[in-house]
């Protein structure tokens, strides 16, 4: 339930990118105001307190802009998809040229449709296998 | 001679907030204030970097939030845990302790 709430907060922060990034603001202000707040209560003077409070948080246009491109970002992980996507495309490359061998031989568009099946079946192989070999770095 | 605090080691972050939230919902100040509360001040968090934590988490549906009136009636963003971030945080608390094992007996050898 909680991956079907991300994914619809994924699809709002793509609709409404000026609000998401209004509400990030708001709630990294709130946080400034309130360490702005305690350090008063410490004993700091207002702007004393308003500039530690400032300091504390580190820069805070780096952490918005990080914020609403994490919002932006996919809500899974596309590195366990990508195999997926390979078999599925391998599945239709393999279904795609059982149908063409079935096509009769008799003409040139046949044979172009064969071997673009072939192709595809090819790349779709050279691809898979190149993006699954095991990283070292 | 002061105490050098410690920085946090990659992912320690994350696994503190999901902790943190486990005593109930707080919003992003509360949730650095009560980090520095339970390790007694030692580790040093940048609290501008415990939003893009909070957010990646919530991405990956281990928290979720919604907007409420904090304790000074205040519009604040409260997060809570979810199911699956409370069964990710036992997979983190398992993986730590055998980090730390591990790092242990290995200082501990001759």
């Amino acid at each position: 339930m909680s991956r079907v709430k991300a994914t619809v907060n994924f699809i709002h922060a793509w609709q409404h990118q000026d609000k998401i990034a209004d509400e990030v603001e708001a709630e990294l202000r709130f946080h400034v105001q309130m360490r702005t707040h305690a350090n008063i209560k410490e004993g700091m003077s207002p702007d004393e307190a308003q500039l530690a409070a400032q300091e504390s948080f580190g820069d805070f246009d780096r952490v918005k802009v990080s914020c609403c491109e994490i919002k932006r970002g996919l809500p899974f992980d596309l590195e366990p998809m990508r195999m997926g996507l390979y078999i599925a495309l391998a599945c239709l490359a393999g279904g795609v040229s059982l149908w063409v061998v079935n096509i009769p031989h008799d003409n040139v568009l046949s044979i172009l449709w064969q071997l673009g099946a072939i192709a595809v079946l090819m790349g779709a192989f050279l691809v898979g296998r190149r993006n699954n070999r095991p990283r070292h770095d | 001679m002061s105490k050098a605090k410690a920085g946090l080691l990659q992912g320690t972050l994350d696994m503190l907030i999901l902790k943190t939230l486990l005593l109930g919902p707080l919003h992003g100040y509360g949730i650095g204030q009560r980090i520095a509360q339970i390790s007694g001040d030692e580790l040093k968090i940048e609290e501008g970097s415990l939003y893009p934590g909070l957010y990646r988490l919530e991405r990956r549906a281990w928290i979720e939030s919604e907007w409420d009136v904090s304790e000074n009636n205040q519009r604040a963003k409260f997060y809570k845990l979810t199911r699956a971030g409370r069964k990710q945080l036992i997979i983190e608390e398992q993986n730590w302790e055998r980090l730390a094992s591990a790092t242990m007996k290995a200082l501990r050898a001759n």
